[in-house]
């Protein structure tokens, strides 16, 4: 494969130890990448006035590559999320979340591997509210056809190509019958250009429940944006938490991927937290440009350290640092 | 009539409000729309499924769909009228959904910005 150029988006908090050791471990497949580091989240605030400065915007739109370590949303200061805004700038309407299980992490259930499509850009993250009276708000939750369709193809696209064998559109089309009924319209409409792969339809309390009952009969989801957001964090949680959650946010062009917890900036500087989940949306990153064989290897590395058991971090039951975990790792891959 | 469920409802303490624009929501198959001049009310943003439009970047890769949010503020102090003023104009050349008035509760916006 030629040379890769990557925008890293260390994020603030413990993003930026957590995205160096995780690019230490993606260079050590020897795959050629030459990274861009940008700024993102709320240490650009004093220095540009925004979570997100235009330089990054800028590199990710030249590259249309980037990772992204965690990055925090200031809660009622009116700073849209960085985040958000760059799934609904780069149009990234796909958001995948891979949940499967790690075989030494211990958990009461033998087989999970589900994979969530969650639509990215629409549904009540519109960001149309209103308070219609003083004592009434709304917010307008839109579903579209096209929006709804393109998630579907896109999942059902990503089935066909890694052998997945059944898809189930998640919904509540009982209640909201314009939104969700459209959101399961064009689902149903797609699924018949896939005749080879099973698809159903599930309301989605119904789906919450049987994830948490028996998470083994699910295969692929595809959700609209909140009960995806959601669901995809439940299924993080069935297989050892946000530590090992790594996520893609895919548009036709362009990709960013990303782990789904927060900076933790009670740890930052302490070198303490786990890097699985960005080194996991890293794995998922080398993957979607065709570096399958690095992707396997770093893969292979974490989970023979997990199963030694003696470099782990404290999330996981160890004492190892940041950097003591990805050394491990790449002693492992060698 | 009242009932006595609404007469005790929970009453949330009241703050001034101030009518400063209106959301409008044009369905065009044309793009982007341009607006003219209309006077009392100044296009401020344009989104399409919650993304901002107008003004600034948008990524060729954007899917737009034909139902646009236009939000107008005004551009001095305006009355309901003022309102129904704006909106006949407009209709003469845009096909639109709704219109949402925009108001202000003290010095807090009652309304969401766009991404």
């Amino acid at each position: 494969m030629g040379k890769h150029v990557i925008t890293m988006l260390p994020g603030e908090g413990t993003g930026p130890e957590i995205c160096e050791a995780v690019r230490r471990i993606i260079d050590h497949t020897g795959v050629e990448i030459v990274w861009e580091y940008e700024d993102i989240g709320l240490d650009c605030l004093d220095k540009y006035g925004t979570l997100l400065p235009e330089k990054t915007i800028k590199s990710i739109a030249k590259n249309k590559l980037a990772i992204k370590g965690p990055t925090t949303t200031p809660i009622g200061t009116g700073h849209k999320s960085a985040n958000v805004t760059l799934r609904k700038m780069f149009d990234l309407y796909a958001n995948v979340r891979p949940a499967k299980l790690i075989p030494v992490l211990k958990r009461p259930w033998d087989k999970i591997d589900i994979l969530t499509f969650r639509e990215n850009t629409e549904d009540s993250y519109a960001a149309i509210e209103h308070m219609v009276s003083d004592e009434v708000a709304q917010c307008l939750k839109v579903i579209t056809w096209p929006g709804s369709y393109r998630i579907a193809e896109f999942a059902f696209k990503w089935a066909k190509a890694n052998g997945r064998k059944k898809i189930q559109c998640v919904h509540k089309a009982n209640i909201m019958k314009m939104t969700d009924g459209l959101f399961l319209e064009a689902f149903r409409e797609v699924a018949k250009k896939y005749p080879e792969i099973e698809s159903g339809d599930i309301i989605v309390d119904n789906c919450s429940m049987q994830l948490v009952r028996n998470p083994g009969q699910f295969d692929c989801l595809v959700l609209p944006n909140l009960y995806g957001d959601i669901l995809s964090d439940l299924c993080a949680g069935l297989v050892g938490g946000l530590g090992f959650a790594p996520g893609a946010n895919i548009g036709d062009n362009c990709a960013i991927f990303e782990a789904v917890h927060g900076s933790a900036p009670k740890y930052a500087g302490m070198k303490k937290v786990n890097p699985s989940a960005v080194l996991l949306s890293g794995v998922m990153m080398l993957r979607w440009v065709g570096e399958n064989a690095a992707a396997d290897k770093i893969e292979k590395g974490m989970n023979k350290v997990l199963a030694e058991g003696k470099t782990l971090t404290y999330d996981a039951g160890g004492t190892a640092s940041t950097d003591q975990y990805a050394d491990a790792i790449i002693k492992a891959m060698n | 009539m009242l009932t006595k469920a609404t007469t005790g409802r929970a009453k949330r303490p009241a703050k001034p409000i101030t009518l400063v624009g209106v959301d409008v929501y044009i369905i065009t198959e044309n793009g982007i729309p341009a607006f003219d001049d209309y006077g009392a009310f100044k296009i401020e943003f344009i989104s399409n499924r919650g993304t901002k439009v107008w003004p600034g970047y948008v990524s060729e890769d954007l899917m737009l769909v034909n139902w646009y949010r236009c939000r107008f503020m005004a551009t001095k102090a305006v009355t309901d009228t003022d309102v129904d003023t704006f909106l006949t104009a407009l209709s003469k050349k845009w096909k639109w959904s709704a219109a949402q008035k925009l108001w202000n509760y003290g010095d807090e916006a009652g309304f969401s910005k766009a991404y």
